[in-house]
């Protein structure tokens, strides 16, 4: 542990391959973004679409991968090395994680997210910014990385129609709340890490986060079903991202201490100047 | 005082007449003012309208508040200018009567029941030992709720949970977990089967499931078969005040608390490394039976969450 926090922001990085390493068969529960679905559609004996009715997983298209190289010799090679296999960064191997099998999802969110490429390499945390490629691209670097290992999750879509918010709700009470509070807002962690807002994330990339855990993000995989990852989505993408503030005012949902401070120096103080103006000194 | 604020001297009521200077409004343009507060009372009452408007169409709490708060604010302030500028100012004085009695009147009243009182009392000095008794018995007897409130004695069950030999982890729902369940990097709540609804299984047997590897995992010598196929578990109660540890950094490897920001280190035994937090979180031991389920080996070690006074 100490040794991890030794050699600093490049060996998180490091640790979300090995971490990544997904065997889809070990997950004995069904529909949890894997092959273990449902629906499996193959062409030439390769998956390339699986799911169910809540949420569909694809795989990046094939015609996309001559595109995905280039941009992705341009944009990550330089970290990432030419293979997509990681260099060693301050002779620490494996500091820029290795891309090869992460699966198609992980790829995406990083790039589509604006978190890839990053803008400052040595940020303990990538944060999520305007997307400096756009979402086809991102999908196109996806099937170049995944052409040379072809691996799941692949990039999902949610059908949120029939979601269910209640139940995404609490489940996101359950999961979720622990880190990006239960408004949704994102809090400090531990070791200058942080969990992101999620009042500005598209509904596919809240799926891709849910199944591919980036970075200390724990990952959901046979603990959540598709099901529930589409109820959790739902839940995110309209209370959390449109709150009802009956009061007017979210006030950031940062809580009782943005309330207490309004009440406090704001009320309080508008109180007192009306105490002044009514008092008369004799 | 000054010369120019002879006429504030207080005078008697009595005796006043319409001209005189402590009549006078405070307001050098009575008319002025007038209309200003007139203006206040009616965008007072405008709003405390809208107010009953928009309780009648079911308007947005916001709305609500805004025009009862309003027109409760202008109606004020229409008032209190009303009593700043426009009223008399005064100061007058209205001379009050004594209300005590005299000295010899009260020193009277006290010695006639001493003398009086006392001996009648003192004549039934059974009648006053039975009161006595009863009230003494009342006040016993007063304490029996108050010590009921405090519960049931909690004997030996802060040191137990409901963690048995064999005991399958299930999730919130009562689904058994297995072992393919959890990807390396993933997180879920256990409980004992069985408790997964109940108040003691969410508050004291609650557990976290961390999977840390694919292969048996060792955080502590002695602690060899504890973690079978990478699978963690420890207590999710805080060794500090018992909040649920549920912030897990898959990278960092640490559990944080949320209310103290303790920070537990999930490879090595869960020792804190980080905030108030005295011990590390109880690790329970685990095995994977014939069908793939994830079962305890046994109960916690030692007794999960706060310190508390018997505890070693």
């Amino acid at each position: 542990m100490v040794g991890v926090l030794a050699l600093g922001p490049l060996a998180l990085f490091a640790a979300s391959a090995q971490a990544n390493s997904l065997n889809p068969t070990a997950t004995t529960r069904k529909n949890s973004g894997t092959p273990n679905s449902n629906i499996v559609v193959k062409k030439n004996g390769t998956v390339i679409k699986y799911g169910d009715k809540y949420i569909t997983y694809s795989a990046p298209s094939s015609k996309l991968d001559a595109l995905g190289q280039a941009l992705f010799m341009e944009n990550c090679a330089s970290c990432h090395g030419t293979q997509a296999n990681g260099v060693p960064a301050n002779g620490v191997a494996g500091a820029y994680p290795d891309l090869v099998g992460l699966g198609p999802a992980t790829i995406d969110f990083w790039v589509a997210s604006g978190r890839m490429p990053a803008k400052d390499t040595t940020a303990v945390e990538a944060p999520r910014r305007q997307a400096a490629l756009n979402p086809q691209q991102a999908e196109a670097i996806a099937a170049w990385v995944n052409s040379l290992q072809p691996s799941f999750p692949y990039i999902p879509k949610p059908h949120l129609k029939n979601a269910n918010v209640s139940d995404g709700a609490a489940l996101f009470a359950l999961n979720c709340a622990a880190c990006h509070t239960i408004e949704g807002d994102g809090d400090a962690l531990a070791m200058s890490t942080f969990s992101p807002s999620l009042r500005n994330i598209p509904a596919y990339q809240v799926v891709e986060a849910i199944r591919t855990g980036p970075a200390n993000m724990p990952r959901f995989t046979g603990n959540l079903s598709d099901k529930q990852v589409n109820d959790l989505t739902k839940y995110v993408t309209t209370e959390i991202q449109h709150p009802n503030n009956p009061g007017g005012f979210g006030l950031g949902g940062l809580g009782p201490v943005a309330e207490g401070f309004v009440a406090l120096l704001l009320g309080v103080g508008f109180l007192v100047l009306i105490c002044y103006w009514i008092g008369e000194r004799t | 005082m000054s010369e120019h604020d002879e006429h504030r001297t207080p005078v008697s009521l009595n005796g006043l007449s319409a001209d005189d200077p402590h009549l006078q409004p405070a307001a050098k343009n009575p008319a002025t003012v007038e209309m200003v507060i007139s203006l206040t009372f009616v965008l007072g009452a405008i709003l405390v309208a809208g107010f009953g408007a928009a309780y009648w169409v079911d308007a947005k709490p916001w709305i609500l508040g805004a025009t009862m708060g309003g027109g409760l604010f202008f109606l004020g302030v229409g008032l209190v200018a009303w009593g700043k500028y426009l009223m008399p100012r005064g100061p007058f004085v209205e001379a009050r009567h004594e209300f005590a009695n005299s000295e010899a009147d009260r020193d009277a009243f006290a010695a006639a029941i001493v003398e009086r009182g006392g001996g009648v009392v003192k004549r039934r000095k059974m009648l006053a030992g039975l009161l006595g008794g009863g009230l003494g018995i009342f006040g016993v007897v007063a304490m029996f709720p108050l010590l009921r409130s405090l519960g049931p004695l909690p004997k030996g069950t802060l040191f137990h949970t409901d963690w048995r030999k064999g005991s399958f982890a299930v999730d919130q729902t009562g689904r058994r977990v297995s072992s393919g369940d959890l990807a390396v990097g993933s997180i879920m709540t256990v409980f004992p089967e069985g408790t997964q609804n109940s108040d003691r299984g969410q508050a004291v047997d609650q557990t976290v499931l961390i999977r840390v590897s694919n292969a048996g995992f060792t955080t502590q010598k002695g602690r060899e078969t504890w973690a079978p196929l990478g699978y963690v578990a420890y207590s999710k109660v805080c060794t500090h005040l018992g909040c649920p540890v549920g912030l897990y950094e898959q990278q960092l490897q640490l559990l944080v608390c949320p209310c103290h920001q303790s920070m537990f280190n999930v490879t090595n035994g869960a020792v804190p490394q980080f905030g108030p937090a005295p011990r590390p979180l109880p690790q329970l031991p685990l095995y994977i039976d014939g069908d793939g389920f994830l079962r305890a080996q046994a109960d916690y070690n030692q007794p999960v969450g706060p310190g508390f006074w018997e505890r070693a």
